[in-house]
């Protein structure tokens, strides 16, 4: 079963795009951006192999049942909070990000609020859904988008348009120092096996994940990809002036057969696809993570409709976000975003070590 | 015993009741005469009773075809299924004699296949089973009758293979099946939506089937079959949504063409359920989607058009859909007729006219034709109604709204469960040995 636990990794590392990580590696690429990501690499999958080492030891469990097994409610309840406000952020900046991006792409005339509380209410839709639902959904949405996306990455790739030499120059700046927000940004492509915090309930026991060489390698064919394709697009200069700069990257290319000539369209349903899915996945995990406070709490992966109180919980998570985009303009989203990447780097490699910590001393409370 | 059979039934002309007298005793029997086979009473009742030849009773007691009933609760029961009742010497017996009008061996109709079975199932439960064990003739095979409905009492067949089947589906299915409270159960269809757990639901989550070869591959795949007294169609459970995408002959017709066919069938409803509401996207909101050229034919086959996007597609789809509604009702005879009148006539008249573009006629006749190819009709039906729902967040929406409702669809599909199996998992699980996902229940 180890592809549930890769779909994770493939999801949250192909969302990159929308917590605008490409733009923040684009801005240090001068100053260590080429470092940082390789140092992300080695970082990102240690934390990768030590949570999953820690987790398949308690399969069937998630990450509140483990806390409240070593430590007592006090301290976990404040914990599980605080994880659902790191949880509930990422995918938030990415649907209020796609909001905006549609207002820009799509439906310049629609209101991007409007368009967000509809993004938003299918989101609450789908977070409110059993856990199993979730995986599901993970698995058939990858499978039906994986492939055009591939194609659109291949395209990019082998274009004539891309400039080697605009590569060549940035890939020259390998010797600055790293910089902790491009590490914080580009280890986020590897942040997906902190998924396994939930999901981890429906893993069957004595489960090897198998071919995990290929985290690795994985984390780095994207990260290369989504730092230097648009940089070959639009020149070591001007690529710093997009926000979303993968979308202007996919309106540099045309498909000169079939029905759609411009590739943005393809790229944009795709990732609104995948957008939609991460959120949905995102909160659902805040969700689990808020109805674990409660005392009597018994977690069910699979035919049992989610109760009120997830439901509440889900409101209040999206009029967050509506109020968020109704204060707030996409240049302080950039900013929370590029905070919120390297705290969350911070907050990983706190929670897995800590947890390493207390799994080896192995004293169970009780 | 007649006395009381008078009291329970109703004044009716057809229950014969008699009171038979020879030498040594009297016997009575009364039966219902338009279900029963009446050479049956003759033969196995009156002859042997007035010959003599032995003591009746003894015929009573001894021959198979009588068994004593001691119920007194249960006789209009047995009498409406078609069963005489005989009391002699204080004791009641019963016998099968009971009729049942059928056309001589059905053939498919409804899921056709070229070079599949040509012989659908019976409505006639037994000449079912017949048919289903004849070609999976296997000691594993297990056959439960239970009656369905307060009133119809419908005689409902479990048929699964012993070795095969999943025994959590098969305590659903029973589960399902003890807790259904309702008076009147006639058809397969309706079985399926009274069981299914959701009573509005968007997709059918059992097949309904009428051919024996796909209720054998299914038995051996251990699934749950259930037959109905009366209706000629199967349900087959659990099912997911790929499987109402194969047709039989997917089995046994040339490999790289029926694969092809697969995927041509995923096209299709994907077209099906897409093309209208993307029509309005792409004229109303989006029209630089297409390449230019594509986009300006549109925009010039709609230059006659007065109205918007969404009245023309509602308009059109309004039309199509009488269309096949009066195809379906109308006799075989005129049904020809209606299909040139709308289709040819109406079509090129209304493009004419100017009320439609030409490009919607193609749109329309694409929505209708590509949901035909769904080899399962329940499947076909359920698909059939998806356009309409997608059409209002591309009114509101466009493009990005059409998006948003295919992912509502997806996660809708994601959610659905049959008796407890996903039902929306292209891939299954993949090495027994690793275990499946959701296999333990969380602590």
């Amino acid at each position: 079963m180890s592809r549930y636990f890769y779909y994770h990794i493939v999801l949250v590392a192909l969302l990159n795009l929308m917590l605008f990580v490409p733009h923040i590696l684009i801005q240090y690429r001068y100053h260590g951006a080429m470092t940082s990501m390789a140092i992300s690499v080695v970082v990102g999958t240690g934390l990768c192999l030590m949570f999953m080492s820690i987790m398949s030891k308690y399969p069937g469990q998630g990450l509140p049942e483990i806390l409240n097994r070593f430590l007592p409610r006090a301290v976990t309840l404040p914990f599980m909070v605080f994880m659902a406000v790191m949880w509930i952020i990422g995918p938030s900046i990415a649907v209020v990000s796609y909001a905006v991006l549609i207002n820009r792409f799509i439906n310049p005339d629609t209101s991007p609020i409007l368009v967000l509380v509809l993004l938003c209410a299918v989101c609450l839709y789908a977070a409110t859904r059993p856990t199993m639902t979730i995986i599901f959904l993970i698995e058939m949405g990858l499978v039906l988008n994986l492939p055009l996306i591939v194609f659109i990455l291949f395209k990019a790739v082998r274009n004539d348009a891309i400039n080697w030499d605009a590569i060549h120059t940035v890939a020259n700046y390998w010797t600055q120092m790293p910089k902790w927000n491009a590490i914080g940004a580009a280890s986020y492509i590897f942040t997906g096996y902190a998924n396994l915090a939930v999901y981890n309930r429906a893993m069957p026991p004595n489960v090897r994940i198998r071919h995990r060489w290929t985290i690795p390698l994985i984390g780095m064919l994207v990260l290369a990809l989504t730092f230097f394709v648009p940089i070959g697009f639009h020149g070591t200069e001007s690529v710093d002036d997009y926000l979303y700069v993968w979308s202007m990257t996919a309106d540099s290319m045309i498909m000169s057969y079939g029905f759609i000539e411009r590739v943005i369209f393809v790229f944009l349903i795709m990732y609104l696809n995948l957008t939609l899915i991460y959120t949905a996945s995102g909160w659902h995990q805040a969700i689990e993570f808020l109805k674990g406070l409660a005392k009597d709490y018994k977690p069910e992966i699979d035919g049992v409709p989610m109760k009120k109180a997830g439901m509440i919980i889900g409101a209040a998570i999206v009029a967050a976000t509506v109020l968020y985009l109704y204060f707030f303009n996409e240049k302080i989203t950039f900013r929370l975003s590029e905070y919120w990447l390297g705290f969350r780097l911070v907050v990983e490699i706190g929670t897995v070590g800590f947890l390493f910590v207390l799994v080896r001393k192995g004293k169970t409370r009780s | 015993m007649l006395n009381r059979i008078g009291t329970i039934m109703a004044q009716a002309k057809d229950l014969n009741t008699h009171r038979l007298q020879n030498k040594e005793r009297t016997i009575e029997l009364a039966y219902i005469s338009s279900l029963c086979d009446e050479s049956k009473v003759s033969d196995f009742i009156i002859v042997p009773f007035m010959k003599e030849e032995e003591d009746f009773l003894t015929t009573l007691i001894h021959n198979p075809n009588f068994t004593e009933l001691n119920d007194t609760a249960k006789w209009a029961d047995t009498l409406l299924r078609g069963f005489v009742l005989i009391s002699a010497e204080q004791r009641i017996f019963t016998l099968d004699a009971a009729r049942i009008i059928r056309s001589e061996t059905p053939q498919t109709q409804v899921e056709t296949a070229i070079m599949g079975s040509q012989i659908a199932l019976s409505e006639d439960l037994i000449d079912s089973i017949n048919i289903i064990r004849t070609r999976y003739p296997s000691p594993e095979l297990a056959v439960e009758e239970t009656t369905l409905g307060n009133v119809s009492r419908t005689r409902t067949m479990l048929v699964y293979d012993n070795r095969r089947v999943d025994p959590t589906v098969l305590a659903n299915v029973r589960e399902s099946l003890r807790k259904l409270d309702v008076d009147f159960v006639q058809a397969a269809g309706q079985l399926e939506r009274l069981i299914s757990g959701r009573k509005r639901g968007l997709f059918p989550t059992m097949l309904i089937t009428e051919r024996p070869d796909r209720i054998t591959g299914s038995l051996q795949a251990g699934k749950v079959v259930l037959l109905l007294q009366g209706s000629g169609f199967a349900l087959i459970m659990p099912a997911t949504f790929f499987e109402f995408m194969h047709a039989v002959d997917d089995e046994f017709d040339s490999f790289w063409m029926t694969r092809f066919l697969i995927i041509l069938r995923y096209g299709a409803i994907i077209l099906t359920i897409l093309l209208p509401s993307l029509y309005v996207a792409v004229v109303s909101y989006n029209p630089e989607l297409f390449r230019v050229q594509l986009a300006f034919s549109i925009a010039g086959s709609r230059s006659a058009v007065p109205y918007p996007s969404f009245i023309e597609v509602m308009i059109m789809l309004f039309m199509i859909e009488s269309l096949i509604e009066a195809s379906v009702r109308l006799p075989k005879y005129i049904g020809s007729t209606a299909t040139t009148v709308g289709g040819l006539i109406l079509g090129q008249a209304a493009q004419q006219a100017g009320l439609v573009s030409s490009i919607m006629i193609i749109v329309t006749s694409v929505v209708a034709i590509s949901n035909f190819v769904v080899p399962v009709n329940n499947m076909s039906v359920a698909i059939r109604f998806l356009k309409y729902p997608l059409l209002v967040p591309a009114i509101f929406f466009g493009l990005s709204g059409v998006a948003v409702g295919i992912f509502v669809y997806l996660v809708y599909l994601a959610d659905l469960r049959s008796f407890g199996k996903p039902y929306f998992r292209i891939l299954g699980p993949t090495k027994r040995h690793t275990g499946d996902i959701g296999q333990v229940k969380p602590s």
